[in-house]
């Protein structure tokens, strides 16, 4: 396996300040805000009550899973599962048949398989920031990601 | 005698309409819409359309370009060519990869009952007092 391809392009779920980092990096924090970025994928298989479900990999909600939780992701997949809370992601949102989320959802592609539980306000969509424009809205602007700075070595 | 059920009514692309329509069957629209759609059928708006309305259906399934309120009591689809901009309440809701939504959505089994309810609720200051 070459150098390149072990590595991996994310973004801080926070201030979106983006860093290459190892694809077998599990955590690591953001040389903008000094957070910490926790990068792998989370499955959610059972309940699951938190304040915060922030990382740079994919959250996966199973059919049996219940994820209470403000959810910022690369990727979201409801299979069938259930999240409460708002959901924001830089791909896409993808819920499966029968999935539920009760919150907000923010994202560039938005995926419905036939759903009876959807309640919130949506912005998703190739032409979201158009059409909230034509409404008076922004959307959330996104921080110039900033070059990591060089640490001082004291003398 | 015509099937009235199994006909779709096809509205033009170049057909320019404004006002309220009511319909029993199917009806498909490419042209422009402005105003209100009433019907207990089933309403497509082709990829073509651009509608500016408050619609209230049994069914709908938008391809185009939709600007105002949707209500459906069976079932919204929005297709990957779909751009919405308003609120959504329906029962079922199935969103295509691809289609631009912006908008309260409010999908329940129940979503159309609580419209009914919050329509014909009752003002506490009239209800009588009982001795």
């Amino acid at each position: 396996m070459s150098k390149d391809s072990a590595r991996r392009l994310i973004f801080c779920p926070r201030c979106d300040a983006r860093q290459e980092v190892s694809r077998v990096t599990k955590s690591t924090s953001c040389p903008s805000c000094h957070r910490n970025i926790m990068t792998t994928d989370v499955e959610i298989n059972e309940y699951c009550a938190k304040i915060e479900m922030w990382t740079a990999g994919i959250v996966t909600v199973g059919k049996k899973g219940t994820l209470i939780a403000e959810v910022r992701a690369e990727n979201v997949i409801v299979k069938g599962g259930e999240i409460k809370g708002p959901v924001t992601s830089r791909g896409s949102v993808t819920l499966d048949k029968g999935s539920k989320i009760f919150g907000n959802i923010t994202a560039p592609s938005l995926c419905v398989g036939e759903t009876q539980h959807l309640v919130g306000m949506i912005v998703a969509g190739p032409r979201a920031a158009e059409l909230l424009a034509e409404i008076g809205m922004h959307p959330p602007p996104v921080k110039p990601a900033p070059a990591p700075q060089p640490k001082k070595v004291p003398a | 005698m015509a099937d009235t059920s199994r006909t779709e009514t096809l509205i033009g692309s170049d057909v320019s309409i404004k006002g309220e329509m009511s319909f029993d069957g199917s009806m498909r629209i490419e042209g422009k819409i402005e105003g209100k759609i009433v019907s207990k059928g089933r309403v497509s708006f082709g990829q073509g359309a651009s509608v500016v309305a408050e619609v209230t259906v049994g069914q709908a399934k938008i391809e185009g370009t939709f600007k105002g309120n949707i209500t459906a009591a069976e079932r919204i689809e929005l297709a990957s060519t779909a751009h919405v901009l308003g609120d959504v309440r329906s029962t079922k809701l199935v969103i295509a990869e691809g289609a631009t939504f912006v908008g309260n959505c409010f999908v329940s089994p129940d979503a159309l009952k609580v419209v009914e309810k919050s329509e014909f609720v009752t003002p506490v200051a009239a209800t009588p007092i009982k001795k």
